[in-house]
Order: structure tokens, then C-alpha cells, then sequence
């Protein structure tokens, strides 16, 4: 029994690792640079909901679809403070510009929150359902409900849309693009706003369980940079896969020997991996990637 | 070689003085000036010359401090720059295996390095103190006005000391490493050393600022090796000025100041740190201090670079590519090639797009490894070389499209390399009048020429020059053909690929054909030029 309900721990930490690395990797496409950003996006997602909650005293579900809209469009914004002026300027531009945007949120946040961290409401409400004789936590099964209903709704919007295409078209290349008459701008924007959207999601799953501090932010973005490492650099799939493997690993290796012992593995893991196998677990080269 | 100008060094002995002056009442604040500068600096070193996204300095910062807080009592004052060599000593080991990495996989490595110190930090209790940390290690270090002498006479000293190494030749073989990697790998500069180096060294920094740090506050927490702390690290590096002399100094000044300033609005300094670095690399991505000397006029004329002493030229007189084969995906760009250049004769590489011949030179020059066959120097084979001592060993080509930093002069740009004659070079391509101007000021002619001038200044015997006439106008060509004779008279080998038959016609002695990645002719001009099969590749008839 215990077993099977750390299994399922296990399962929807990486779910809500694989939206982070989802929006993550979205966003990473279409600026060709990391936004250090999305990890504090997750944990602002997360602050959002506690606010709207406390000051609305709106029901839990309907959090999902304004925590979803503010952050869509904390996307757009960041895309249009951060990535858009920068794209042709030297990446260490783009690089500093997110981190300062990541410290930006980071500290607005702690200013807002005064520094207590707070509890997002459970979506379908607090504690479990017996599911086979297992007891099955009701914020888990949301999380992997919604998390998966995400991901196959981004699934479709990539590659069913034409909205969806335009995105990879301007992803892929983004001059090319140009070219053939795509507003490019505005398509990084709107992969921002679906980024900055599935962040938010997380922030506020996770923010039931883990409560939601300011200082987070680093945490998930790194899970989501890991994730994407990889997963091979660029690879949405890669990196889906590779954050639930994340989570999973955390999960249970936390369960086994202590947290401290598992981050360390996953890091000197990742270490040794960019060492031996520049080239991700299943992607392309690094050895070139500029 | 000129450091800082009169003006900063004014700024720095001012800032010193002010410094040790409010020591007496805030000896903490004084000496953490100090501290960050010194962490700064170093991080100057990695990120602002030679562009690494590293995200280790605030670790290394903290293993500094927790290095001088554990070895204070057995070692005494002598503790601090052990703690930099500690640092050092973390950095070089990480450093072998990560640093060959490129832009963002180097960042995640070095954020992975950092997690991994803070955890140590946090969790093993029984070195570190845990979340507690470690005190009490003060007693056997100089304290308060002592302690800010010290470390400000370190600091300045290692301010000064990196203005003027990081000016001239070394300013400018940074700038070629960040802003056109490969082009300096195919001249001869050993980009990864200079990153080892560049790593170790300001790695060394953060640790000396990091020890100095501990000494002042008596205690070190986890805090020390923190994510906030590297990037106040980076924030005030960029602020200040992530390439100028005295950026770590005005960024380390602002990281103390701002929020005793600010103390009032809370945590608020750090958002406004935040939000100033974002309107910084908007609106003056040189960074503050860099503005500063825009805004007093004092873009001051650099001298041109020392010359180089001249580097023996190999005796070797052949250069043989043997059945030379490279696949990119199921595509088979080279399909077996095979040709020879000697010394003393300029032959042409041409044929269709697509044909192979860019991927050749890269082959030869070792930016991309064969497949199969061999690149041979008379017996030698240089397979398994990178193109690093593949340039050393007489090797030196231009690219299609010139790899030059806009900021750099001309001359500059041709006298980096020039371990031949930088002068003649220049001369050679009519480039005298235009030495003194940046690259990036320069007609796109005019680039491609300096591009040329470089690789012959390298005085390598075998020059690869990739369509060195295309953006030339029909004065230029005639310089270009009257230059590949003249290497050619100078006993060198030349091989150039180019669109323009004509002009290959003139100044080759021999042409060769390629069409999807084989040889399909090769001999005189004029027999080339004839073949049907050259003909029919480039008409798109069937031969």
C-alpha cells in the first residue's frame, strides 16, 4: 500500500516537473537562450494563487484558469522586457537579462508576501480517495489530471494548429521565418504566454504540497534546465520524459535516503552526464551547441 | 599596455581612502567592499572577457570563506589565500570536464557545482555546521581597521593588476575567443586553455574575496555559497561594468551601499538592484563605468599591439589529403577525396554549391573531424589533431564570412596572430590606410581582406582561404590575384575556393572540381575549365 501511494507521490512530482520543463524548454525554442526566469514564473504562479484565493476567496478550481491568464500574460511581459529587445544582441545579454527578471520576481515576491511562506488551496479538495483499496491523495490525482490534460492540450496546439506551427516555425528558425511573412515577435510572445501559462499551473499545483516561498524559484528552474540537459537540448519529448524521471528519482530516492543525499546524486549525475555524454542521454551534440 | 587612466586610478585611491576612512565606524561594510571586488574581478575574468555563463562565482566565494573559517586556527592570516587556492583547487578539477562545454550546458554544470557546495554546505554538519554555520574562527585573524588595510591593498592591488593585463594583446586575444571562438581555434589560439586559466584564476578571486568575507564577519553560514549571492555577483559585475577595470569596484561599491541606503523599504534594495541591471543591459550593456568614460569623452586610443617574435616556419612541403570521407546524417558531404598541395602553388577548389569544399577546408584545418582518410603534412598525419596545433603546425585559413570583433582595429586583428610579418600582410592587401580603424567600422571589402591579411600574417606556409574574393569589387580582385602569386612566390601553398573561375584561372596554378563531395577534375586551369563533366556540374547537364 505505502508502496503504491509513493509511487504515486513519485509520479505527480514528475508531472509537475514536466510542466515546469515543458514551458521551459517552449520558451528556450523560441528565444534560443535560457529564460533563468521560469522557475521564479512557477513559484509566482504558486504566490498568485495564494492572493487570489485569500483576497477573492474564489473557489479552488477556479483558480486554474485565472492563475493560467495572469501568468499567460506575465509571459508576454517578461518576453517583452527580457528576450524580445536582446534577440540579437550576444547571448550573455539574454543571460543576464532573465536572471535579473528571475531576481526581480523573486524579490517582488518576498516583498509582497513578506517573506511567510503560504499554502495554495488543494484543486479538487484536501485529503484522499480509495481507488482499489489504495488510499489515492485527491491533490495528486489533480495533479496528474491536469498535468497530463496540459501537456496533450499543448500536444495539440504544436502540431494540430496553425498557431502551433507558426511557434516551431519561428522556434526552428527564426530569420526563415521572417521570411515567409511570420510575424516572429509576436509568436515568441505568444510561446512566452503558453510558457509563462504552464508555469503558473505548476506553481500552483505544487504549491499545495509544498508550500510557496520565494526562494524557489532557482530550485525549479534548475530541475527544468536538468531536465532539458537531458533530455537532449531542445527536445519537448526529451524533456517531458526526462523531468518525470527527475521527479520520480526525487521522490523515491528522498524517501530512501534523505533529501539531501538525492539532490546530490541528481547533481553530480548531471555533472558526470555533460562529462561523459556532452550530447545528452538521446540528443544532439552539445559539444557545438552556441 | 596602459591599465587604468588617471582618472580611475584617482576613483580607486579615492574609493580606498573613503573606504578606510568609515572603516573606523563600519569596519564590516568597509572590508565586504573589498570582498566582492575581489569576487568581481575574478568573475570579470570568466564572464565579461572571456564570456563563459559561469554560475559557480558566488560558490567559490563561499568555499573561500568556508576554507579560511575551518583553517583559521592551525594557519593564522596565512589562512586567506589558502582559501583562493582551495577555491582554485575546486575550480581546476570541475573545470577538465565541463569547460569543453558549450554556453548553456557550461552554465548548467557550473549551477550543478554550485548546488552541490551549498549542499555540502547545509548538510554536513560535522566541518560545516550545518544551517548554522561556523564562528569563533575570528579570534586568529586581523580584525577591523587591519583587516580593511589588508584587504584593500589586495583589492586595489588585483584591480590595477588586471587593468593592465587585460589591456592590449590580451584584451583583444579575449575578444576574438568570445565573439568569433572558431576562427581563433583555426588561427592558433588555444581557446581552451585560456578558459582553464581565465576559470582557475578568477575562480582563485572569489575565494580570496570569500576568505576576506569570513575574516570580517567573524562568522560564515550557508548564505555564503548561495544562488542570491552569485547573482548579486553577476548583477554587480554587469552594473559596474562586466569588461572595465574598474566595473567590479563601482558594481562591489553599489552591492554595499545600496542597501544600507535602502534600508528602510526592506528587501527592496535587491529589487532595485535587480530592475537597474535590467534597464543596465537595455540601455548600457558596457556597464556603468564604461558610461562614465562615454559620457567624459575618454574613449582612450589604444596603442597597437606589440609585435610577436617570429615563429620558426615548418620545413614540411606537402599537404595530402587522402581519401577523405565525412557524413553529416545520411549525407555524405566529402566522398572520398583526394589531392595534394605543395608548397610554391596556389591551387583553386571549386565546383556547385553543396559540392563539399567548405567542408573540406573544415576537415583540413580540423574544425570538423573526418570520418575516414587522412590529412597528412608531408608524412605527418594529423588525424586526431584539434585545430589548434593543427595551426601550429603551418596551417592558417579565412572564413566565408570574416570572423572579426567589431571593436577591434584592423591592425590589431591582423597583429594578434602575426607570428609572420604584420606589416607586409597589411600591405599586401592594400589595408595600410585603413590599420587604425575598428573592423567594425570597415567596408565589408575591406573586412574580407583583413580577413586574408590575418591568415598570412600567421606566417603559416599552407593558407585554406574560403571564397576570398566573393563582396570584392574589381579593383580588390586584381589586389587578391596579385597577392595569391606573391604567396606563391613566398614558397607557401595555397588552397581557395571560389565562384569566380576567371579570377581562380589567373592566379592558380592548378584547379580542382568537386561535385557532390567527389573529384571530378583536376589539372590546369584551362583542362579544367574544359572537362565536360565540370561543365555539365555546373550547367546541371547530364555528363
Amino acid at each position: 500500500m505505502i508502496a503504491a501511494q509513493l509511487l504515486l507521490n513519485a509520479v505527480a512530482l514528475g508531472m509537475a516537473y514536466a510542466l515546469i520543463a515543458l514551458g521551459f524548454v517552449l520558451a528556450l525554442n523560441a528565444a534560443g537562450a535560457v529564460n533563468f526566469a521560469h522557475g521564479d514564473l512557477v513559484v509566482l504562479g504558486g504566490g498568485v494563487a495564494v492572493a487570489l484565493a485569500f483576497h477573492l476567496a474564489a473557489p479552488a478550481w477556479l483558480l486554474v484558469p485565472l492563475v493560467l491568464l495572469v501568468l499567460g500574460a506575465v509571459g508576454v511581459l517578461a518576453a517583452r522586457v527580457a528576450i524580445l529587445p536582446l534577440v540579437d544582441r550576444p547571448p550573455e545579454t539574454t543571460f543576464v537579462a532573465t536572471i535579473a527578471l528571475a531576481a526581480i520576481v523573486e524579490h517582488a515576491l518576498t516583498l509582497a508576501m513578506a517573506g511567510a511562506p503560504a499554502t495554495v488551496p488543494a484543486v479538487a479538495g484536501a485529503g484522499a480517495v480509495q481507488v482499489l483499496g489504495v488510499a489515492v491523495g485527491r491533490q495528486q490525482l489533480a495533479i496528474l489530471v491536469l498535468g497530463g490534460a496540459a501537456i496533450l492540450l499543448v500536444w495539440l496546439l504544436l502540431e494540430r494548429s496553425w498557431i502551433g506551427m507558426r511557434m516551431r516555425a519561428v522556434a526552428m528558425d527564426r530569420t526563415m521565418a521572417r521570411a515567409v511573412g511570420i510575424p516572429a515577435g509576436r509568436y515568441i510572445a505568444a510561446t512566452f504566454a503558453l510558457s509563462g501559462a504552464l508555469a503558473g499551473l505548476a506553481g500552483l499545483l505544487l504549491g499545495h504540497q509544498f508550500l510557496v516561498s520565494p526562494t524557489q524559484g532557482a530550485g525549479y528552474m534548475l530541475k527544468a534546465y536538468i531536465a532539458v540537459a537531458l533530455g537532449g537540448w531542445g527536445s519537448v519529448p526529451g524533456a517531458l520524459l526526462a523531468a518525470l524521471g527527475i521527479g520520480a528519482f526525487e521522490s523515491l530516492a528522498s524517501a530512501w535516503v534523505g533529501d539531501a543525499w538525492a539532490q546530490g546524486a541528481l547533481y553530480v549525475g548531471v555533472i558526470a552526464t555533460l562529462a561523459l555524454r556532452p550530447q545528452g542521454l538521446f540528443g544532439e551534440p552539445a559539444g557545438r551547441r552556441v | 599596455m596602459s591599465g587604468l587612466s588617471r582618472f580611475w586610478r584617482f576613483t580607486l585611491v579615492a574609493t580606498m581612502m573613503a573606504a578606510l576612512v568609515v572603516a573606523e565606524r563600519y569596519p564590516h561594510a568597509a572590508t565586504l567592499i573589498a570582498a566582492y571586488t575581489l569576487m568581481g574581478l575574478g568573475y570579470q575574468l570568466i564572464f565579461g572577457h572571456l564570456g563563459a555563463l559561469a554560475l559557480s562565482q558566488g560558490a567559490m566565494f563561499g568555499v573561500g570563506a568556508y576554507a579560511t573559517a575551518l583553517l583559521a586556527s592551525t594557519l593564522g592570516v596565512g589562512v586567506i589565500p589558502v582559501g583562493a587556492l582551495i577555491a582554485a583547487l575546486v575550480a581546476a578539477v570541475v573545470a577538465v570536464p565541463v569547460l569543453r562545454l558549450q554556453s548553456h550546458y557550461f552554465a548548467l554544470a557550473t549551477i550543478a557545482l554550485a548546488a552541490i557546495v551549498h549542499l555540502v554546505a547545509v548538510n554536513a554538519e560535522r566541518w560545516t555546521g550545518g544551517a548554522n554555520g561556523l564562528v569563533g574562527f575570528g579570534t586568529n585573524l586581523p580584525s577591523e581597521l587591519s583587516l580593511a588595510l589588508v584587504a584593500w591593498t589586495v583589492a586595489a592591488l588585483f584591480v590595477a593588476a588586471l587593468a593592465r593585463a587585460m589591456a592590449g594583446r590580451w584584451a583583444e586575444t579575449a575578444r576574438l575567443l568570445r565573439e568569433a571562438p572558431l576562427a581563433a581555434e583555426a588561427l592558433g589560439i588555444d581557446g581552451a586553455r585560456w578558459r582553464f586559466t581565465a576559470f582557475v584564476c578568477g575562480s582563485a578571486l572569489g575565494g580570496l574575496g570569500g576568505g576576506i568575507a569570513a575574516a570580517a564577519a567573524g562568522v560564515v553560514s550557508p548564505e555564503a555559497t548561495g544562488f542570491p549571492l552569485m547573482v548579486l555577483c553577476l548583477v554587480s559585475v554587469v552594473v559596474g561594468g562586466a569588461r572595465h577595470p574598474m566595473g567590479a569596484v563601482l558594481g562591489a561599491v553599489l552591492a554595499v551601499l545600496l542597501p544600507e541606503l535602502l534600508r528602510d523599504f526592506g528587501g527592496a534594495w535587491l529589487l532595485a538592484y535587480a530592475i537597474a541591471t535590467l534597464i543596465v543591459v537595455r540601455l548600457a550593456p558596457e556597464g556603468l563605468a564604461a558610461a562614465i568614460d562615454r559620457w567624459r569623452g575618454a574613449a582612450q586610443p589604444m596603442p597597437p599591439l606589440d609585435p610577436l617574435p617570429r615563429r620558426p616556419v615548418t620545413a614540411k612541403r606537402r599537404l595530402a589529403v587522402r581519401d577523405a570521407v565525412k557524413r553529416f546524417g545520411g549525407v555524405e558531404a566529402v566522398a572520398g577525396v583526394s589531392f595534394e598541395v605543395a608548397r610554391g602553388e596556389v591551387v583553386g577548389l571549386i565546383g556547385p554549391n553543396g559540392s563539399g569544399k567548405t567542408t573540406i577546408l573544415n576537415l583540413i584545418s580540423g574544425l570538423v573531424p573526418a570520418d575516414e582518410g587522412a590529412i597528412l603534412l608531408d608524412d605527418q598525419a594529423l588525424d586526431g589533431l584539434g585545430a589548434v596545433p593543427r595551426a601550429r603546425a603551418g596551417l592558417a585559413r579565412s572564413f566565408q564570412t570574416p570572423a572579426l570583433p567589431a571593436a577591434t582595429l584592423a591592425g590589431d586583428a591582423v597583429g594578434l596572430v602575426a607570428w609572420g610579418d604584420a606589416p607586409e600582410a597589411l600591405a599586401m592587401f592594400g589595408l595600410d590606410k585603413v590599420a587604425a580603424e575598428p573592423c567594425g567600422r570597415l567596408a565589408p571589402g575591406e573586412r574580407r581582406r583583413v580577413d586574408l591579411a590575418r591568415a598570412v600574417a600567421t606566417g603559416a606556409p599552407f593558407l585554406l582561404l574560403d571564397e576570398p574574393a566573393a563582396g570584392l569589387g574589381d579593383a580588390e580582385r586584381e589586389v587578391l590575384v596579385a597577392a595569391l602569386r606573391a604567396l606563391a612566390a613566398e614558397d607557401r601553398a595555397v588552397l581557395v575556393i571560389d565562384h569566380d573561375i576567371a579570377l581562380l584561372s589567373r592566379a592558380c596554378d592548378r584547379l580542382i572540381c568537386l561535385d557532390r563531395g567527389r573529384v571530378i577534375a583536376s589539372g590546369t586551369p584551362d583542362a579544367v575549365r574544359a572537362d565536360r563533366r565540370v561543365q555539365a556540374a555546373y550547367l546541371g547537364r547530364a555528363a
